[in-house]
């Protein structure tokens, strides 16, 4: 027992283990592991799963095969209302830019930006359903709840760079949340301060942000500076704790995050050629473009992760994809390409990242049994297409292709986790060292599973 | 440490975890080789310790490589790392280590070039240099190696069975410490180990630590007469009737419950897809946790009773009395696991397995510290389990859960309807009965009488043949009566309609239903209890699943056991398949007994970690789930068995922990240390926040409105227009209803748990939006309101301030408080309600010291 009093002494007491981790978590901003060459990112998420083979995948052979039995293995999702017969596009693609990119009469906004962004046409999760391939693209894992968000990563590893708005911030619709609710800006088990915070599109904006009527202005400077007397007094007496230092702080930027994120989404300071630029003088192109301006006056702030969603899955065409697909084109479109142009512009777009896409694509095969009134196209988790532009991204290019009717990913794959680990990388962030301890394991957000960086497709 | 290096350095900190800490809190317990011993000093003297195969290579391969090259029968490339000798006689490829040549060493060559491991996780560069030093040096082992093991056994090295945590519990010498302040042996323990120039901070004054006792035993403040405790002498025996004071009341339970619910993983709702489907009397399970501690229920039988409380109430589980129910409910526990087999495609062969493994992660966690779920698909790859002891585990609880005979959760209730209230109910029905049936006889009359009147109103020559037609049971009538009467929809009368040909007997008619339904509202009311039951006589086998697979279960069953790290190999039980004195088979009453027979190395080392972590912020294992090799080491390992030892010996009573606990000046000393101790751990108090729940129930009890009743069911969770997750209620927040999909908005921002699995140990995070929360959000705009009308009444403004600050902080305010609170009153625009706010608002409010 003499023994072991002796180690105590030496070997612990004295100088006690260093702790696995700290407890206190915070925004500050920290120093990536290396140089980054984004700063932030918008990404536009589009649930449901756009038609790639009528937006970004031009397929010739499926038109020429149109009306014709597939003969390869297909998984449906809605067997009542499968169909083997192939669907050609009933749009036309055509070239666009310096590069050539062939995109959709669907889509002429990003038809005028094609020169800027990586499309990437391999797009892989492997599973059709919806929640499985949106929880993988967000949490890392197909199907699994409760794991913490991209955004909520990317907050945890670079902290904030602006300290008096929330780090991560998701636009939500006015239609309401999209499918899986709340779990696409979950923090999971990180600590909760590294959630998504709403930004709902109807007041109040942020909960919580606006002092009600009876404290707003005199009343709660008042409060504030009574409230820091009694903090500073407290802390006098508490000496070297610097936990209740921080909170001091913490009511300091609640005060400045008031003003600043009402300033931030009040956009009624933009120009005309702005607001035009984001179809805001559109009917079609109001919400949604002004939601893309807010996205850009957040990143231009220092805001890290920005997600625009929609309501439910509009792009879950499984019907009437002759009329719902153009409609929901006409409403994103050329908002999302004002954001790139405007980000560009402005020259945020160097070091910012913008993301497009949903979680899955659509079968070569038509849905309802061909009707020819009201057809549409079933899930598919096996190919599609999605596009990426600034922050490090190479410009004007695609990678990746899908079979000759656009059914599975054939050349160079790609797959939500290479995606994460190439945005990482961006952001300065080796993903397989981006670790948080839960319970004793150690957790990433690709967690061990088959990755890499993609670095073809970034500049 | 900052924050970025934490982000950066996991992997350094796993490294120095496997390798470096490992020898030395081996080596720190009671058992030590000598030459644990000459590798101590040699490195306190700054030598690098020569590396062997068992302490710092092994640890690597059993991570990265084992898997395919040791814990299978079949070998890769038929080759076998689990043993020096056996690399060096290598595979297909031939000898895999050339001590002294690395460059031969196709162990490492493989490595350096990332050929292995093939896929996975690679193995990280600092650790594959070990493995070059290593070889360099001779590739020595500490001991001659065993001659023989089986195909795919992992077997355990001596070295990771003198891992701290799986030592024996061993009662610590009390040191004769001459000091002042020492007043337990707690005390005595810390300042042995504090080292020279040791000292405690001064007691904490009578304000505070009442306000530390009555938050950290009740989780509310004290107020009003208890806090003319304070005006005792708290320094001797007063402090003991404190103590039993806040011990005794019901509040204490609710408390202590609420950490347990947080392991136990409780949730009223089933989790684990989006439909989050409610999960009825779950909340028994709640009460009956409440009921437990405010009983002091020794702790081993409150272990045997949730692990295998069916299997004390005799079979059927009919006509139930009280205690019965209790020990039903105690089984919720082991049905807490997310669960989605009661909703439409959830109940697969995969969901029901993943519930029995989060169930077991749940156990696991609770009792072990032990995060088990990595042996399910595997040998565990840094603490010594093999895949084959967490199926033996399963084994145990396999029978009641039995996947092939799955319950769904809608049948997991059990109706409390004893004989006597299903006769009580049958003779209520009968009485009901009687009153239906006079008004069936009323309600046919009333019919026929405006039939009658009806008929009146039609053409006279159609009066007889449409009464012939009614006369005639609808399904006899003919075609031409059928259209007939379909021509005079008026005659179509019934009990529905009567009111619309007679309205004052169609109320008449009512009233009869009125009367029945009084008289069936004598029932006996229906109540039930969630619990896990096994079937008596149930057969199951269980077998190793095949990298977790429960589609691939491989080789002969397995027979129910411990872990085989909890016990010395002698003392290892295999348990009875089939108990013969039991309907059941009795496997988990065994298994609650043997962990709790006061041998066990970690059950009461985890337990009394908990205990003391609730107390003072952190646990003595900063790691609370986790005490295997990736958690973290004691902070004083003496201590700690003092206690677990203390605990057992004193009947697992909860309380005795406490008082023993509390009663020390380590618990008593205030919150700021004397500036040349300032760092030395528990040389203070350590201030810390108060949880989530804490904090709202503690702004209730300031603004006058908490409601104090306990137990029932929870108060539903309701969204506002907003979107935030509340409850409408000033209950206190163990009530309100834990909805997986919709956590309480105020209580996630300030950490309380998002139910997933359970809850080990809740983060403590600052963020601007807790400030925000406190600034703006409704319930402190609320509880400001409340608490300035209580405080408005008690007199003039020197009385008000006084009671603002008895209500926030359970203490009078200083003069200079007073002085400055009265300016800040008396500034213009400044109301009552602001300054119980910002009372409300303040780190004093939301911090215990």
């Amino acid at each position: 027992m003499a023994v072991a009093t002796l180690l105590q002494r030496e070997g612990l007491l004295a100088a006690p283990q260093k702790p696995i981790f700290d407890e206190r978590f915070s925004l500050e901003p920290k120093v990536p592991a290396f140089v980054p060459k984004a700063r932030a990112m918008i990404s536009l998420f589009m649930h449901g799963g756009p038609s790639h083979m009528d937006l970004t995948d031009p397929k010739p052979e499926l038109t020429r095969l149109h009306g014709t039995e597939y003969g390869e293995n297909v998984h449906f999702s809605f067997i009542n209302r499968a169909s083997k017969k192939l669907l050609g596009s009933p749009w036309k693609f055509q070239k666009h830019g310096q590069c050539g990119t062939e995109i959709s009469e669907l889509l002429p906004g990003l038809a005028s930006i094609v020169d800027d962004i990586t499309l990437v046409r391999s797009m892989h999760t492997g599973a059709n359903g919806h929640e499985v391939s949106i929880r993988y693209w967000h949490g890392g894992i197909p199907g699994v709840t409760g794991r913490p968000t991209m955004g909520s990563w990317i907050s945890y590893a670079l902290g904030s760079a602006v300290d008096n708005l929330p780090a991560y911030l998701v636009l939500t619709d006015p239609g309401g949340h999209p499918v899986d609710g709340v779990s696409n800006w979950s923090n999971g088990w990180l600590p909760a301060l590294y959630q998504g915070t709403v930004v709902r599109a109807k007041e109040p904006r942020i909960f919580n942000l606006h002092p009600p009527a009876g404290l707003r202005g005199k009343p709660q400077e008042h409060y504030l500076r009574f409230l820091n007397e009694l903090n500073q007094d407290h802390l006098r007496r508490h000496p070297g704790e610097h936990d209740l230092e921080a909170r001091i702080a913490g009511y300091e930027l609640a005060a400045q995050m008031q003003t600043a994120a009402a300033d931030a989404l009040d956009i009624s300071g933009e120009s005309e050629a702005t607001k035009k630029l984001y179809g805001i003088d559109h009917k079609e192109t109001k919400e949604y473009g002004t939601r893309c301006l807010i996205a850009r006056r957040l990143v231009e702030r220092g805001v890290r992760f920005v997600q625009l969603f929609l309501n439910g899955q509009p792009w879950d065409n499984h019907t009437n994809i002759s009329s719902a697909l153009p409609a929901v084109c006409r409403r994103t479109d050329i908002p999302s390409a004002a954001l790139v142009k405007d980000l560009n512009q402005r020259g945020l777009l160097d070091s910012t990242i913008v993301h497009w896409g949903g979680e899955i694509g659509r079968l070569p095969v038509t849905e309802n049994n061909g009707q020819p009134d009201n057809f549409g196209r079933d899930h598919n988790g096996q190919g599609f297409s999605a596009w990426f532009a600034g922050g490090g991204f190479k410009a004007g290019i695609t990678y990746g292709e899908t079979d000759e009717v656009g059914h599975r990913a054939v050349v160079n794959k790609v797959t939500p986790n290479h995606i994460q680990a190439t945005i990482l990388k961006l952001f300065g962030v080796d993903y397989s060292k981006l670790h948080y301890r839960d319970n004793g394991q150690e957790r990433s957000l690709t967690d061990g599973r088959e990755c890499r960086v993609i670095d073809e497709i970034l500049a | 440490m900052a924050l970025p290096s934490l982000v950066f350095s996991v992997v350094e900190a796993i490294t120095q975890g496997v390798t470096a800490h490992y020898p030395m809190t081996g080596c720190f317990r009671a058992i030590i080789s000598t030459c644990f011993l000459v590798l101590f000093f040699a490195k306190a003297a700054g030598q690098p310790a020569a590396l062997t195969f068992e302490r710092d290579i092994r640890p690597i391969l059993k991570e990265f490589c084992f898997d395919c090259h040791g814990a299978q029968k079949e070998l890769k490339g038929g080759l076998d790392l689990r043993l020096r000798r056996l690399i060096a006689k290598g595979g297909e490829h031939g000898a895999a280590l050339v001590p002294g040549k690395p460059e031969e060493s196709l162990l490492l060559t493989q490595l350096r070039e990332g050929d292995m491991p093939p896929e996975g996780k690679k193995v990280p560069e600092e650790k594959v240099e070990v493995i070059a030093r290593w070889i360099v040096g001779g590739a020595p082992t500490m001991r001659d190696e065993p001659e023989s093991l089986a195909a795919g056994e992992v077997f355990m090295t001596e070295e990771e069975r003198a891992y701290w945590a799986f030592l024996p519990i061993v009662k610590p010498a009390i040191p004769e410490v001459d000091a002042p302040r020492v007043r337990t042996p707690i005390d005595a323990l810390i300042t042995a180990a504090g080292g020279e120039g040791f000292s405690f901070a001064p007691d904490a004054d009578a304000y505070t630590l009442l306000r530390r006792v009555a938050l950290g035993l009740t989780g509310l403040p004290p107020l009003e007469d208890e806090l003319e405790l304070a005006k005792q002498d708290l320094s001797g025996p007063g402090f003991d009737q404190v103590l039993d004071r806040f011990l005794s009341s019901p509040h204490y339970g609710e408390r202590w419950a609420r950490h347990w619910l947080d392991v136990a993983g409780y949730a009223d709702s089933e989790g684990a897809n989006n439909a989050d489907t409610e999960r009825a009397w779950a909340w028994k399970y709640r009460d009956y946790v409440i009921r437990a501690f405010n009983d002091d229920k020794p702790f081993d039988r409150f272990i045997l009773e949730q692990l295998a409380g069916d299997e004390l109430v005799p079979q059927p589980h009919k006509n139930l009395n009280p205690e019965q129910i209790e020990l039903l409910a105690a089984t919720g526990f082991l049905r807490m696991a997310a669960d989605p087999t009661g909703t439409g495609g959830g109940n697969t062969v995969q969901t029901r397995n993943q519930t029995i493994a989060d169930t077991l992660q749940i156990v696991s966690s609770a009792f072990l510290g032990l995060s088990l779920h990595c042996a399910r698909c595997h040998d565990h790859r840094y603490d010594p389990i093999p895949q084959r002891d967490y199926y033996q585990l399963r084994a145990i609880f396999e029978p009641a859960f039995n996947p092939a005979a799955w319950k769904a959760p809608s049948s997991r209730a059990i109706s409390l309807y004893t004989d006597d209230d299903h006769k009580r109910a049958a003779e209520i029905e009968a009485e009901a009965k009687v009153i239906l049936d006079e008004k069936n006889k009323r309600q046919a009359a009333l019919i026929q009488e405006a039939i009658t009147a009806e008929l009146k109103k039609c053409p006279e020559d159609q009066q007889e043949i449409l009464r012939q037609a009614l006369n005639t049971p609808g399904d006899k009538r003919d075609a031409d009566q059928k259209k007939l009467l379909a021509s005079y929809p008026n005659l179509n009368i019934t009990g529905g309609n009567l009111y619309q040909y007679n309205n004052k007997g169609a109320e008449e008619v009512k009233s009869y239903d009125k009367k029945a339904s009084d008289v069936r509202a004598k029932k006996p009311p229906h109540s039930y209890v969630r619990a896990l039951t096994e079937a008596p006589g149930v057969q199951v086998s269980t077998k190793l699943y095949h990298q977790g697979d429960a589609n691939q279960p491989t080789g002969d069953p397995l027979v129910p056991a411990p872990l085989t790290i909890a016990a010395s190999p002698a003392e290892r039980p295999a348990f009875a398949e089939n108990d013969p004195k039991r309907e059941t088979t009795g496997r988990r009453t065994a298994y609650a007994q043997w962990i709790t027979n006061g041998r066990h190395p970690l059950v009461a080392r985890v337990l009394v970690n908990r205990i003391w972590m609730h107390h003072f912020g952190e646990g003595l294992v900063p790691t609370p789930g986790e005490f295997g090799i990736l958690g973290a080491r004691p902070i004083h390992p003496e201590l700690l068995d003092y206690l677990a030892h203390e605990f057992m010996t004193n009947g697992w009573s909860v309380k005795h922990l406490h008082r023993l606990i509390m009663r020390s000046t380590v618990y008593r000393q205030s919150s700021v240390a004397s500036p040349s101790t300032a760092e030395r751990k528990f040389a203070k108090w350590p201030l810390h926040r108060l949880d989530a729940e804490t904090l709202r129930d503690r702004t209730l009890v300031a603004s006058g409105v908490l409601t104090r009743t306990q137990f029932g069911e929870p108060v539903p969770v309701k969204a506002n227009d907003a979107g935030q997750f509340r409850i409408d209620s000033n209950r206190r927040s163990i009530y309100a209803q834990v909805r997986r999909s919709k956590p309480i908005t105020f209580l996630q921002s300030f950490d309380a748990p998002d139910m997933k699995t359970n809850c080990n140990r809740r983060p403590t995070s600052n963020a601007a939006t807790q400030a925000l929360v406190v600034m703006n959000g409704d319930f402190h705009q609320a509880q400001a309101k409340n608490m300035a009308e209580r405080v408005r009444n008690s007199g003039d403004v020197h009385a008000q301030i006084k009671q603002a600050f008895a209500r926030a902080y359970g203490r009078p305010p200083s003069e200079n408080e007073m002085q400055r609170s009265q300016s800040f009153l008396e500034t213009e625009g400044v109301t009552l309600e602001l300054f119980c706010h910002a009372l409300l608002s303040s780190n004093e409010f939301l911090y215990v010291d």
